[in-house]
């Protein structure tokens, strides 16, 4: 391990505790936004230093300048001593700035080897070593503990996987400073723990980390000290130990949120939807009902069939076998029209590729799905779509200069916002919400879990996928435990332990430890 | 322990060829139906013509994906062979050295291509764009400097190159393998290669990766250029004319063979050797049509239906591994 561990990068140069990176009044603005007020701050060498902020704080950006994916606007990068353009990609990597971005920002179609050393490709005579690059990325792979074949297409992975391989990546180029751009968002408790891991051991071989995350208990978990951006300003820097997280919160939000898991509970009414032995692609023989006034959790691993079995009822994929009830009477849900018209709902897993139409203005992605409710006689109510689109920005939030802003310039998490909240004004009486709270701030998960409650209050019910358990746990009236597209345990809310449901989830050998229905 | 178990596939690269092993196939099977089917199909003449009528398009049609592969698309080629009969025949026709002539040529088809990556790169013209204006207005440029007249070439030895063979093989085939075998070398061993795919897989994720994207758009479009201009040169030489209205559609033929072959037309999937064989599959039906005295206009009919056979065909088997 440790001799891996030593080919991956050659030894900082600076003691720990030195400064290896200074802020000095850096900015940025892009227009209509000041997204960096002049931050002044100074990384120690060694150190993992977590970066917190609501949605749009401006931690992205500053990522995006210390890597040189963007210009900045004004301001000093001193590195080693010495100030640094960072103008190019390039230019930060030979440095040994590297980082891990929010969305995998790789090639789907090469090979996972072929990702690692995409840009530093090892060739002889102008020929690429095919072979060689293959047999050392799964050295590498291997010597980190990630359980993931080197020779395969990068797309054929779960996004968590292609997370680790991010990760993987950015540890192989001489990195001395690497940053993570919350990289637990799409992994699983395993593999947020395989690359818990491997940060602890870059640090121990002197690497500079910083880390970002809205999850508190894993700064926590990791970080030395942290640092909190409030829109666009540098509003403090804390020992761990010297901090909890109310102070980080109130720090974060400007006040502070007694409970982030917002449940009432509601008397069960009739029932909206049921699927009877419902098999399909990639699960099979999922027995789940839903009544009006409830949440049904559905947690499992990323890849367990969670977000299979919902796109089937949604009729996004057929169904092998099974039946589909709604209000009681079986239907045949054969395409997401035919889901809508009965009066469902789905907020996919993945903004990027189903959630959203990025070059498309904010306004028009959270009206798309009610254009027949705010036209008439073919012809859009300009008002009408401007009313609707603005108390949308306003109930959630979402922070845009206006609703024309195209949706590709909005943070990670505002863009998630717009997922959710294209579907609230629907009225549907079905909701899925598929990891509705990626990459969400914690005062907005809030407000996202306050407005479940509405929701639930007006007779509609809800199926929420999510793999991050203590989300499902403290909000699921019904909990189902999904493995390997099969449902392996069912429990009320609250009443097994986290231990159990995680046990569930992953074990092979335990089969059947939960209450099975 | 392993959660997600991912299911231990070879490569890619594996299916790529067991594919282009069915599109072989394929034209295997339709040159044996024809060798039954008519009389005149399976002699040495015939064979002949047919690889020297499907070279031409095979080497455009390598240059197209190329620039596919980025997620581009050249529709200039048709319009850079016409230009190029012109320009090889002018210089020749100027008493040059024939090899000064042709370098000349080949570096006119790599300027094109230069601007073509200007365009895109720098002014930000979508590819399908600035191609297309290079298009008309190269044949315009063409019909001017001939003032809308054929330019016949006087060097004997220039046009006795499309008709010479070696190991009975035409000149003009094993320019498909010159061109060929370094493209496939280019495009799968060297570090140029994978940035085409990557640039067409995500442009982003390989700028930050350090891969220089302009760079690469640049080189797609060069290549394209060069080789369009390389057919030039073989065409003036097999009809031995200068015109700037030869080579019309072709770059829709090479579009074809690219598909038919295999490119993704939404970039980062594609191969040397699937447009070498879409193109012959090409120039198959073409010839057999001929052969089997198909009326001309119903043989178009017959080439579109079956490109969309194919490319469905292969769809289908891509959805279904
Ligand atoms: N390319 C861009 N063009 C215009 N505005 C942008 C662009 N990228 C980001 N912004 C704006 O800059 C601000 C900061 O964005 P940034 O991505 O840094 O936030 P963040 O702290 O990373 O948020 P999140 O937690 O949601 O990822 C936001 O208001 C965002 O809308
Ligand atoms: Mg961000």
């Amino acid at each position: 391990m440790t001799s891996t561990a030593q080919d991956l990068h050659p030894a900082p140069t600076l003691a720990p505790g030195r400064t290896i990176l200074e802020l000095n009044g850096l900015e940025k603005r892009y227009p209509g936004t000041h997204a960096l007020k002049p931050v002044h701050l100074a990384f120690k060498a060694g150190e993992i230093h977590a970066i917190v902020g609501e949605n749009g704080a401006g931690k992205s950006t500053l990522i995006k300048l210390l890597t040189g994916v963007m210009p900045r606007t004004s301001g000093e990068v001193i590195w080693e001593g010495k100030p640094a353009a960072l103008a190019t990609p390039h230019e930060a990597m030979a440095l040994g700035i590297n980082a891990v971005h929010q969305e995998v920002v790789l090639c789907r179609h090469l090979t996972v080897a072929a990702n690692m050393f995409l840009g530093e490709e090892e060739s002889r005579f102008g020929l690429l070593q095919q072979r060689a690059m293959v047999k050392e990325a799964q050295k590498i792979i291997d010597g980190l503990g990630f359980d993931l074949p080197a020779h395969v297409v990068l797309g054929d992975l779960t996004i968590g996987q292609q997370q680790l391989i991010a990760a993987a990546r950015a540890t192989v180029r001489g990195t001395k400073f690497l940053i993570f751009d919350e990289p637990t968002a799409y992994l699983t408790r395993k593999e947020a723990d395989q690359l818990f891991k491997l940060i602890r051991r870059l640090k121990g071989d002197g690497v500079t980390i910083i880390y970002i995350s809205h999850r508190m208990e894993e700064v926590f978990e990791l970080a030395d000290r942290v640092s909190v951006l409030r829109d666009g300003t540098l509003v403090g820097t804390r020992d761990i130990a010297e901090t909890d997280e109310p102070e980080l919160v109130k720090l974060m939000i400007n006040r502070s949120i007694e409970q982030i898991y917002h449940k009432e509970h509601f008397t069960p009414g009739a029932r909206i939807v049921e699927t009877k032995n419902l098999s399909g692609k990639g699960f099979e023989n999922v027995s789940v009902t839903v009544r009006a006034g409830e949440i049904v959790g559905l947690y499992g691993l990323i890849g367990a069939g969670r977000s299979e079995f919902v796109t089937t009822l949604y009729g996004r994929h057929r169904k092998s076998a099974g039946q589909i009830l709604w209000e009681g009477k079986e239907v045949q849900v054969n395409s997401e029209h035919d889901a809508i018209r009965l009066g469902m709902a789905l907020a996919p897993e993945s903004r990027r590729d189903q959630g959203l139409c990025l070059n498309l203005p904010v306004g028009i992605n959270l009206n798309l799905p009610i254009y027949k409710r705010i036209s008439s006689n073919f012809l859009i109510s300009g008002a009408k779509e401007k009313t609707e689109a603005d108390r949308q920005i306003a109930d959630l939030r979402i922070k845009t200069p206006t609703r024309n802003a195209l949706a590709s310039s909005l943070s990670g998490g505002n863009q998630q916002k717009i997922v959710i909240g294209k579907w609230l004004a629907h009225g549907a009486k079905l909701f899925i919400f598929d990891e509705p709270t990626v990459g969400v701030d914690v005062g907005t998960k809030a407000e996202i879990y306050r407005l479940f409650s509405t929701l639930l209050s007006k007779g509609a019910g809800i199926i929420l996928i999510s793999s991050y358990l203590p989300e499902v746990y403290e909000l699921a009236d019904t909990l189902h435990v999904f493995r390997r597209g099969k449902l392996v345990a069912t429990h009320g809310f609250r009443t097994a332990s986290h231990e159990d449901i995680l046990g569930q989830a992953l074990a092979e050998k335990q089969e059947k430890s939960g209450g099975q229905k | 322990m392993s959660t997600e178990a991912i299911p231990a596939e070879k490569p890619k690269r594996n299916f790529n060829a067991l594919f282009g092993l069915t599109l072989l196939g394929l034209l295997v099977l339709m040159w044996i139906v024809l060798a039954v089917a008519t009389p005149s199909f399976a002699t040495a003449l015939n064979i002949t013509n047919l690889l020297r009528q499907g070279s031409l398009i095979a080497i455009l049609a390598v240059g197209q994906t190329f620039v596919i592969i980025t997620g581009g698309i050249d529709l200039s080629v048709g319009a850079i062979v016409g230009f190029t009969t012109v320009i090889v025949a002018l210089l020749i026709n100027a008493g040059w050295p024939i090899w000064v002539a042709v370098l000349v040529t080949l570096l006119v088809g790599v300027a094109i291509g230069l601007f073509h990556g200007f365009g895109i790169v720098k002014m930000g013209l979508p590819p399908f764009i600035i191609t297309l204006a290079t298009m008309t207005s190269l044949r315009g440029i063409g019909l001017l400097m001939t003032n809308g007249n054929s330019i016949s070439i006087n060097s004997d030895s220039f046009q006795a190159f499309s008709r010479g063979s070696l190991a009975g093989i035409p000149y003009l085939f094993w320019m498909v393998i010159l061109v060929a075998v370094p493209s496939y070398i280019f495009l799968h061993h060297t570090r140029w290669g994978r940035y085409l795919f990557s640039v067409g897989s995500n442009a982003e994720a390989a700028r930050l990766s350090g891969v220089n994207v302009p760079r690469t758009i640049y080189m797609a479009y060069v290549l394209s250029g060069l080789l369009a201009a390389f057919v030039g040169v073989l065409l003036a030489s097999r009809i031995g004319i200068g015109n700037p209205t030869q080579g019309d559609t072709y770059e829709l033929q090479a579009i074809a063979s690219s598909v038919i072959g295999g490119t993704s037309l939404f970039g980062a999937i594609g191969s040397v050797h699937g447009p070498l064989i879409g193109s012959f599959i090409l120039s198959t039906i073409n010839n057999g049509a001929n052969l089997l005295n198909v009326n001309t206009f119903w043989q178009r009919v017959i080439t579109g239906a079956l490109i969309i056979v194919i490319v469905y065909f292969d769809g289908l088997r891509r959805r279904g591994k």
